[in-house]
């Protein structure tokens, strides 16, 4: 009576299917904080922003101002207005502000001598702060200090060859759901992670003002493509997903507040090059793509092991949104 | 549109039927039970109302399988409810599991509806099946009802017929209430067993094939109900028929065994169990883990085993085996389904409630969801606001008021960014959004929102450039009501007390031109000194920074207040000089 389903709920669906007419690849799509919006950037050198508040898509933005492929775009939190920066090939870093309705450029990064990368904002508790890691293996750091103005710090050899990912930890403290944190402000440390052509994955801790690196994390065999650090419900665990061009996806967990021992788990190994890792808001579901051209979803049963719960199979020429802060790459 | 979750309309308003501190009693929890389960027949009709109503046909199969599921999981619930919730003993047992068969075959309604309106009951084709049917299913009554017209109809069997209806009418069937004991209904059936293993050996019924099987069937024969496979049609049906005729005292740890053994030999070799198959079995074992696991794989939503597993912990059969992350079943499936509620437009409040009570998890994986509702419209950013203000959820409303501020701002709407900046207690926007009021004011020559700043009150203490256009406005305030050395009292004391940023002392001083050149002197000396310093500390830093893009026009206002003072000065000194009346 009851139809044969595969082997893990819940049941996942394409819900949507974005036409996005840009002209080349896309390397990134990214929703808003509310997933009311979608951003998305091509090797056409644009970024393209889209209403997709049910089921439909209007385009919104065509942003042009990156002179090479853009790589990578990401959405600041809303209490800083809408704000979207992108990272491209032409070694710039560009942060896009809607002002009265129309989307402009408010501030332009070019201190890289390579292309960058990866953008990533930090949590809204440390300001409005962007980290960027770049093909010179430098990763910059942008903070707004008011009135359009930009401070700077950049770590210099962050990797050797190249940056190819960075991913803020979450300004949590570890352990605060099991020891309640007194009525002031935490004492956030500010930490990210990055992952480089030298096959690591590196964590970097800012103390006194200064980012050192804090941990060297060793599994993959060929360059780490993409990091993801979880978000954290407050327990005592630290999450970071990594994927690489070996096809392999490593689950890292740490699970003291000194984050000291980080241990991998081997999600799965791909056939292909695995480009992206992204968690879902409560960090128990995560998005894996990959050259394989396939968008899979992973979740962590109740036995600590994870299982894919969902196979998308992307067609040739389309390009798929999927609800869960998901990344892809055609 | 084929919903992942029950439809809207019908869904229940409990989670959890009672706060956790409580104990309450079995019969309250069984009327939860059937409470959701009236809820999963309701949606089933709204879906079936929807399947024939509609002419797309692709939908139709959609709605039809869903009504199907729908049927299962009304099953698989009756089942858990009278096992788990109910915890039916050995007796009752039985008859709720015959209830529950008798529900859930309906396509005995049409057949018996068939033969009964038919003109000539007993010769219609399917009348065999129907008293064979009632029999199986221990509807003792009505099989003798329609046997009765087969005795009229043929009085040559009126012998045998009596017999067997004497047989029907005297099967002993556990009671529900307390008249007799187990054992005394063992012995009566056992009785009443023999009688019929008689009468069959004897060959009363050997001239009526038909008759000749109820009776093996009364006395259990597996192979004769068996036969009868088709109209059963399913083995849990098979189980409780064979329970009916040879164990009706069946206690429920045993009905693993016969459970086992009836869907072997109902399914025989050919077909394999199915996934509900599966899940009933798990229930007949008491394997409630498996039961809920079995579910969450087949179903395709998480409401069925999210309410399930609560109902069932509430009943404390849960054993809480702690699962890796520290949390339980219960809260994990409550967690999961709640989360999957945040994706929907309207149904997130639901959500809210249930992520209420998960006592562990809940409060966090709120924080997270609720900070990504969409804020569209200001009631809906109040009412996400209320419920985080209810929950003490400082930060995320913190952060709400700040979205909702700089959205403001964006569309220039200056009085409602002000407003909700104070009500995020953020200092720094406060202060940013006054410096836009004052700058307004300086191009303008007036104050936008005068109702939000005059009101101020306390709040005005959250950011120092608050506090100074709230001063500022409250000075021309005092000037408009002509209460002049009240003005100047304030705004000498803007500047003195550094209220008053350096950049607009300027435009300050300007405004106390007017109150300088009043026929009235209002500013006393020692005022008028304090007055002269200020404009003194104003040029000689304006000097060190070279602001001299309006030259002549900042010149001629300096010379302007230096003339102005100095005037004033002269008179107050003679005014004060003078002694009063001469």
């Amino acid at each position: 009576m009851l139809p044969n389903r595969p082997p893990f709920p819940p049941q996942v669906s394409v819900i949507n299917t974005v036409d996005t007419s840009h002209e080349d690849m896309i390397h990134d799509a990214q929703m808003d904080y509310y997933g009311t919006r979608l951003a998305t950037c091509s090797s056409d050198r644009s970024v393209k922003i889209f209403d997709v508040r049910n089921g439909g898509q209007i385009l919104i933005a065509d942003l042009r101002g990156h002179e090479g492929p853009v790589w990578q775009v990401a959405w600041a939190h809303p209490m800083y207005g809408n704000i979207l920066a992108s990272c491209s090939y032409d070694r710039k870093v560009i942060i896009w502000k809607e002002e009265n309705g129309t989307w402009e450029k408010t501030y332009e990064y070019t201190g890289h001598d390579s292309s960058v990368n990866s953008v990533c904002w930090a949590p809204h508790d440390y300001g409005l702060i962007l980290a960027c890691g770049s093909s010179d293996g430098a990763i910059s750091l942008l903070s707004y200090t008011g009135d359009g103005q930009w401070e700077v710090k950049k770590i210099s050899n962050a990797h050797t060859i190249g940056c190819n990912a960075v991913s803020w930890a979450p300004a949590v403290v570890p352990g605060s759901l099991i020891e309640q944190p007194s009525g002031q402000k935490p004492n956030y440390i500010k930490r990210f992670a990055s992952g480089g052509c030298d096959n690591l994955v590196k964590i970097w801790k800012e103390e006194d003002g200064q980012w050192k690196e804090e941990q060297k994390l060793e599994a993959h065999s060929d360059w780490v493509r993409d990091v993801a650090w979880a978000p954290s419900i407050g327990l005592p665990t630290s999450t970071i997903a990594s994927c690489s061009q070996d096809g392999r996806v490593f689950i890292w967990t740490c699970d003291d507040a000194s984050g000291n021992s980080w241990s991998p788990k081997l999600l799965h190994k791909f056939n292909d090059v695995v480009w992206h890792v992204s968690w879902s808001i409560t960090a128990n579901i995560l998005a894996v793509s990959g050259g394989d051209n396939k968008v899979t979803l992973w979740k962590e049963s109740v036995d600590g092991l994870w299982a894919c719960i969902s196979d998308v199979n992307k067609g040739q020429g389309g390009v798929s949104a999927v609800t869960e802060g998901q990344q892809n790459e055609q | 549109p084929v919903p992942s979750l029950l439809p809207g309309e019908k869904r229940p308003t409990l989670t959890s039927p009672q706060p956790p501190s409580s104990r309450p009693p079995c019969l309250l929890l069984v009327q939860v039970s059937k409470n959701y389960r009236s809820v999963i027949r309701a949606c089933m009709e709204d879906m079936h109302q929807a399947a024939i109503s509609t002419r797309d046909s692709a939908l139709q199969s959609q709605y039809s399988i869903q009504v199907s599921i729908l049927s299962a999981m009304e099953l698989i619930w009756n089942l858990c409810e009278i096992l788990f919730v109910e915890a039916a003993p050995a007796g009752p047992l039985l008859l709720r599991l015959l209830d529950w068969v008798q529900l859930h075959i309906c396509d005995v309604d049409n057949m018996v509806r068939e033969v009964l309106s038919s003109e000539n009951p007993s010769k219609h084709k399917l009348f065999w099946n129907v008293v064979d049917i009632f029999v199986l299913q221990g509807r003792m009554d009505e099989a003798r009802h329609l046997l009765s017209k087969e005795a009229i109809a043929n009085p040559t069997s009126m012998n045998m017929y009596k017999i067997l209806d004497d047989l029907m009418k005297k099967m002993p069937v556990p009671s529900l209430g307390n008249t007799q004991t187990l054992t005394e209904m063992e012995l009566k059936w056992q009785h009443w067993h023999e009688e019929c293993q008689r009468y069959l050996q004897d060959g009363t019924f050997a001239s009526n094939s038909h008759m000749e099987s109820i009776c093996k069937i009364l006395l259990g024969d597996e192979n004769a109900i068996l036969e009868k496979k088709e109209l059963m049609t399913t083995w849990y049906h098979f189980l409780v028929t064979r329970l009916l005729y040879s164990h009706p005292t069946v206690k429920p740890m045993e009905l693993r065994f016969y459970a086992q053994s009836s869907m072997d030999m109902f399914l025989g070799e050919e077909s394999s169990p199915e996934p509900l198959d599966t899940i009933l079995m798990a229930a007949f074992e008491f394997e409630l883990h498996q039961v809920i696991k079995e579910c969450s794989v087949a179903l395709s939503n998480w409401w069925f085993v999210a309410h399930l597993t609560d109902l069932l912990d509430h009943c404390k059969l849960l054993q809480s085996h702690n699962l890796y992350f520290g949390s339980n079943m219960r809260e994990f499936l409550l967690l999961e389904y709640a989360s999957g509620l945040f994706s929907h437009p309207s149904l997130w409040q639901l959500g809210v409630d249930y992520f209420d009570h998960c006592p562990e998890y809940g409060r966090v994986y709120l924080e997270l969801h609720i900070e990504r509702i969409p804020l569209n419209t200001e009631q809906k950013a109040l009412k996400v606001l209320r419920i985080c203000e209810q929950r003490q959820m400082h930060e995320q409303v913190r952060s709400i008021c700040k979205i909702m501020a700089m959205k403001a701002l964006r569309n220039n709407r200056l009085g409602s960014a002000l407003s909700w900046s104070i009500r995020a207690k953020d200092a720094a926007f406060a202060t940013l959004i006054s410096d836009r009021f004052l700058k307004d004011y300086c191009e303008r020559g007036c104050f936008s929102d005068l109702d939000l700043i005059d009101n101020l009150g306390p709040s005005m203490l959250l950011s120092d450039r608050l506090t100074f256009l709230g001063k500022y406005r409250e000075f021309h305030r005092l000037y408009g009501e002509k209460r002049f050395s009240e003005a100047a009292r304030l705004l000498l004391m803007l500047m003195t007390a550094h209220i008053a940023p350096c950049s607009f002392w300027m435009t300050l001083l300007t405004d106390a031109l007017p109150l300088l050149e009043q026929k009235e002197v209002i500013f006393s000396a020692e005022q008028t000194y304090e007055l002269m310093r200020c404009l003194e500390d104003l040029t000689a830093g304006k000097l060190n920074r070279q602001k001299f893009q309006d030259d002549d026009v900042e010149t001629m206002k300096v010379e302007m207040l230096r003339l102005a003072l100095a005037r004033n000065l002269a008179r107050v000194i003679v005014k004060e000089g003078t002694l009063e009346g001469s």
